[in-house]
């Protein structure tokens, strides 16, 4: 499993079960099982700190409904006021790319983002459209390359890469997943043989039974930008109506 | 080179104002050669640069005409698994009325996507060029400019800018500051990018795009793409690199570089003229020099390459002067190509860089130094045949012997006879250029002999006018034919030139005046452009029935015109619903009935065509026209052939059914309008601005300010045709002074002897002036004369090749009438020098001469 996953669900899905010694593949395969929930709903603070220093601050709510692999999230700005009602749906498939469009709603109209730019930048955040996707773990190979403590928590350090039939713009990711609750702390991404992208995973709380990194901060190392995403009122296994997740009801603005 | 330095240099010292005078033909045939290519070039660097500048990474671009195609084809080429990335590209031109003068060029994308393709961030690693990327996209009011015309008109982030919309003017944000170079640089950094789905609402193009740009997974060629591609979308699509783009605005520019070609051609060919007259002049007056040479053991060859030399070198000087004198204008004219290819054909580009061609500029050289090599040919050919016998013995040699008058007079007549038999024959290019040549060839081999006789015509006249002088001067004329027959010659052509030109104008004006009486009959029309010939922006179809709602208007009917390709060529669909076009107004029809055409084309079971694509295309009424559209080809049969003269490239007329079937677009970008009778077209305009001033741009015009518009682009095309007619008359009048300046040369013993046997000074001046009056009488006759032959060659010409019109054979009697005295009066003027020159002259040195 390749993804870097933006919403804090599937950060936490990635990885789970007690698997000391098992190899990378059924770590990463047990840590989707613990993670799963059917529904999530929060709100998120996304900052960004451009190379220069600057920053830029947005909040969304964000809700999924589903399993992991055929789920459908929505996700939609509601600050600042120019970006307020801009929203994103994201059908995922266990066994291809998700599709995903956008509502503008100065413009009153939807736009498909192609899956040849899921590799470009999400609306100026270092996350890209792909580190959005949740995708089948059955398109990664996985090796586990040791042992390695982070922050005095021992981890794997799982490296997955992508099986010829998928196309990512990552070469390969690098995963420290914490092996006493089995949530991934830090991810790097490469493109060709070059480290590109930083993920790391922050305020790690139990919510719902769940482990949830409540703060995610990705760094784009080429741009030298960082972007937290701050997550509050999380709440997993809610009732979601799945009318909601539809392509009218993203131009309804609902 | 000692016989150059010699011979040569000293004569030329000595005639060294002749020698100028002889060179300036050469200088304005090759400057107007140079300026007007340049130009041209220019503009085509310009317009390529900014094709490849705005391309970045594209490797194919896809394209339907201009009418666009739906949103769905960027998911299917989208999903192409060759196809790496694929973006909507909506372009257009406006202009937001800033401090930068003239328009910018909108370039609107999915800003999502499109980073993919072009670098909009040019610093490495930098700050983003665009504030926040989201708000870009949130806001459709968002545009990202150049840093060079953000720092030209005071902008900063945030900044406002005023732009028409089709909602009317709306004001934009300045969102993003792109660094300089590469894409910044297209269109001379006047380039704003906005959101494409933006772009939409705001040109009223509904769910289409103009374009998409790609470029192809890695590994897999261009070639191979372009055909995956075309096999997928089909013919009505056209799938090309960004560098094969510019070919159609090449093709756009033709016309004007087939106008530099022939301006030049033919001021050249008249500076051949007057570089002939010149060397025949020296070689009779340097007869006792070339004896003397020949005496003393020249070879023939030896004295013809030194003439040749002569000429190759004065040909170099003029073509050095033509070339700096052609690049100076060049910028001018690039300007005013860039602005008449913007109003004619909605095509904007700027030409701020000069672009000077090397091949060009090398390739002009060596036209000039030919022109001279050609004119000096047959000088250099009779200075080495020269006897030196007859050579040192004095006398005159000014006149023709009765041989060569024989050999012209059989020359003339076969070319003659030549000329008729082609044009009879009629048929292929061969012919019909082939007909022009010997025309003009037997013109010119009677040239000298219709001289002598028109000068013996005009000895009564002018001795009416001054006994003495003018005996004296038409004499002149007539006992030296050589000298003077390449400046009648020269003026004859520049004559028939401007006749003919003139002609064709006069012609031209009168078919758009008919024209436009019939077809451009409405009150008032509606545009969403300031110009009516821009079509950024188009009207929703609705507008139709809101228009025909106001009070006082009897009816209205949209029309739609897109340029497509056909057969390679940018030809012009105009579409409307036919049957109430044709209820308006029925253009004479030049094959087929109106009453079985238009219904036909109505019930879409046919296509109208201008006269002009007919010709030009060569089709038949009844044939099967074949256009590629997006969703299929469009086959149907031509139900007529009209006048039409709405483009150049030629308009088919299809009724809007057929049309939206096809191409899938339902707006319009000119609404005819028609007003209940009594209305007044003051109110009813006022009424339709009032009716969409708060929710669409629109502009209404006059049935007047439609004709003033076809008539100023019009003048402005004739505006290239004034250009050949200067120079041409230019070059002539340079002619005369140069042979008058040669004259009294040659005369000077005579004017010294009858100032010595008691002329006063002022006849030696007038019969000087009426030399130059009886050139430019002889000049005229024989223009106006072959003007009306070319003036048929040049309806001919422009039916065939030029632009397909079939224009009405008028002879411009006023042009003539109005030539009389600009040509007398020029000729006086030039024998203004020549006369002072001729009566301040020492008696002594003049009865000395020779």
């Amino acid at each position: 499993m390749n993804r870097v996953l933006l919403v804090v669900s599937s950060a936490a899905c990635l990885f789970g079960m007690d698997l000391r010694g098992a190899d990378a593949r059924q770590i990463v395969e047990e840590s989707q099982k613990r993670q799963q929930s059917q529904s999530q709903r929060y709100e998120g603070v996304l900052e960004v700190t451009q190379a220069t220093g600057k920053k830029s601050s947005k909040r969304w709510t964000y809700e999924r409904n589903g399993a992991f692999g055929e789920s459908k999230s929505l996700l939609r700005f509601v600050a600042p006021a120019e970006v307020k009602g801009v929203a994103l749906l994201i059908v995922n498939h266990p066994d291809r790319a998700s599709d995903q469009w956008m509502w503008t709603p100065e413009l009153a109209r939807d736009r498909r983002i192609a899956l040849q730019d899921r590799s470009t930048r999400f609306f100026g955040t270092d996350f890209s459209f792909e580190d959005l996707e949740e995708r089948d773990l059955n398109q990664n190979d996985y090796t586990l390359l040791g042992e390695e403590a982070m922050e005095g928590k021992p981890c794997w350090k799982i490296e997955s890469k992508p099986k010829q039939t998928k196309s990512s713009q990552y070469a390969k990711v690098v995963t420290w997943i914490r092996q006493d609750i089995y949530v991934a702390v830090k991810m790097e991404m490469y493109a060709k043989n070059e480290l590109v992208r930083r993920l790391e995973y922050r305020k790690i709380e139990k919510m719902q039974n769940i482990w949830t990194p409540l703060e995610l901060e990705m760094a784009d190392l080429k741009k030298k930008s960082k972007t937290i995403l701050k997550t509050e009122k999380l709440e997993y296994n809610t009732t979601l109506k799945p009318d909601r997740f539809t392509l009218d009801a993203l131009r309804r603005g609902e | 080179m000692k016989l150059l330095h010699l011979i040569s240099w000293q004569y030329t010292r000595k005639h060294g104002l002749r020698t100028v005078l002889t060179m300036v033909g050469i200088v304005l045939g090759v400057a107007v050669f140079v300026g007007m290519h340049t130009a041209n070039q220019s503009v085509l660097v310009a317009f390529h640069k900014t094709v490849n500048r705005i391309a970045g990474a594209t490797e194919l671009q896809i394209t339907a005409g201009e009418p666009g195609f739906a949103e769905e084809i960027l998911e299917k080429v989208q999903s192409i698994p060759e196809v790496r990335v694929a973006v909507p590209v909506i372009e257009a031109s406006i202009n937001p009325k800033l401090k930068t003068p003239g328009n910018i060029l909108v370039l609107a994308v999915d800003m999502t996507g499109d980073s993919s393709l072009r670098d909009y961030d040019l610093d490495d690693g930098g700050e983003a060029v665009i504030d926040d990327p989201l708000i870009f996209l949130a806001q459709p009011d968002s545009l990202m400019v150049t840093r060079e015309f953000a720092k030209a008109n005071g902008l900063a982030i945030n900044s406002k800018v005023s732009m028409e919309t089709m909602q009317g003017p709306k004001t934009f944000t300045v969102r993003g500051i792109m660094k300089s170079g590469g894409l910044t640089s297209a269109f001379g950094g006047n380039l704003a990018v906005m959101d494409v789905y933006a772009a939409q609402k705001v040109f009223g193009r509904g769910r289409r795009f103009d374009r998409i740009d790609l470029a192809l997974q890695e590994g897999i060629g261009v070639d191979v793409g372009r055909k995956k591609l075309e096999q997928i979308l089909g013919p009505g699509f056209q799938v090309e690199t960004p560098a094969a783009r510019g070919k159609q605005f090449e093709s756009l520019s033709s016309v004007y570089g087939m106008m530099a070609n022939l301006t030049s051609l033919f001021a050249l060919f008249i500076g051949m003229f007057i570089i002939y007259n010149s060397f025949a002049i020296a070689v009779t007056q340097r007869r006792k020099e070339i004896g003397i040479l020949r005496a003393l053991g020249a070879t023939q060859g030896q004295i013809q390459t030194l003439f040749l030399i002569e000429s190759a070198i004065l040909g170099l000087f003029g073509s050095v002067a033509g070339v700096a004198l052609g690049v100076l204008i060049a910028r001018g004219m690039a300007r005013g190509l860039g602005d008449f290819l913007g109003e004619i054909y909605g095509v904007a580009q700027r030409a701020d860089e000069l672009s000077t061609d090397t091949r060009l500029l090398a390739f002009s050289l060596a036209l000039g130094v030919l022109t001279s090599l050609i004119a000096a040919w047959i000088p250099a050919r009779s200075a080495a045949r020269v006897d030196p016998v007859q050579a040192l013995q004095k006398g005159r040699y000014q006149q023709l012997t009765t041989g060569e008058n024989r050999v012209r007079a059989v020359a003339a007549v076969v070319f003659a006879a030549l000329a008729i038999g082609l044009a009879m024959v009629g048929g292929g290019p061969f012919f019909f250029y082939g007909g022009y040549l010997s025309a003009v060839v037997a013109a010119l081999m009677v040239t000298p002999w219709a001289a002598v006789w028109l000068s013996w015509m005009l000895r009564p006249l002018l001795r009416l006018i001054r006994p003495v002088e003018g005996a004296l001067a038409v004499d002149s004329l007539i006992q030296s034919p050589r000298r003077t027959s390449g400046t009648v010659a020269a003026l004859m052509l520049s004559l028939a030139l401007v006749i003919s030109l003139g002609g064709l104008t006069r012609a031209s004006y009168d078919s758009l005046n008919q024209w436009m009486s019939v077809g451009l009959n409405p009150d008032l029309f509606l545009s969403p452009s300031q110009s009516i010939s821009d079509r950024s922006y188009h009207f929703p179809a609705e507008i139709v029935d809101q228009v025909k709602a106001i009070d006082g208007v009897r009816t209205a009917q949209g029309v739609r015109t897109v340029r497509v390709n056909y057969r390679n060529e940018p030809i012009m669909i105009v579409t409307a619903d036919v049957a109430a076009i044709s209820g308006e107004a029925k253009l004479p029809a030049t094959a087929g009935l109106h009453e079985d055409m238009y219904p036909k084309a109505a019930a879409g079971e046919g296509v109208i065509l201008s006269d002009n694509l007919a010709n030009l295309q060569k089709l038949k009424l009844g044939e099967m026209m074949e256009l590629e559209s997006p969703n299929g080809p469009l086959r149907l049969p031509i139900v007529g052939i009209v006048l039409d003269y709405s483009d150049q490239k030629g308009t088919v007329l299809i009724d809007r059914k057929v049309y939206m079937e096809k191409w899938k677009d339902d707006t319009y970008n000119v609404i005819r309008i028609y007003l209940k009778p009594g209305a007044d077209v003051v109110t009813v305009r006022q009424a339709l601005l009032e009716r969409f001033s708060s929710g669409l741009k629109v502009f209404v015009f006059t049935n007047k300010d439609i004709r003033d518009y076809v008539v100023k682009i019009t003048d402005q095309w004739f505006g290239l045709t004034y250009i050949q007619l200067a120079v041409a008359v230019l070059v002539a009048v340079l002619g005369i002074v140069n042979t008058l300046t040669v004259s009294i040369t040659d005369r000077r013993r005579e004017l010294g002897v009858l100032q010595a046997v008691g002329a006063l000074r002022n006849q030696i001046r007038q019969t000087v002036w009426l030399e130059a009056i009886a050139i430019g009488l002889v000049g005229l006759a024989l223009g106006l004369g072959l003007g009306a032959i070319a003036l048929y060659y040049s309806l001919e010409f422009t039916a065939r090749d030029f632009a397909g019109m079939r224009l009405e054979y008028k002879y411009p009697w006023a042009m003539a009438a109005f030539l009389l005295p600009v040509i007398l009066g020029s000729a006086l003027l030039a024998a203004i020098g020549p006369a002072e020159s001729a009566v301040r002259g020492s008696l002594v040195e003049a009865l000395e001469y020779e």
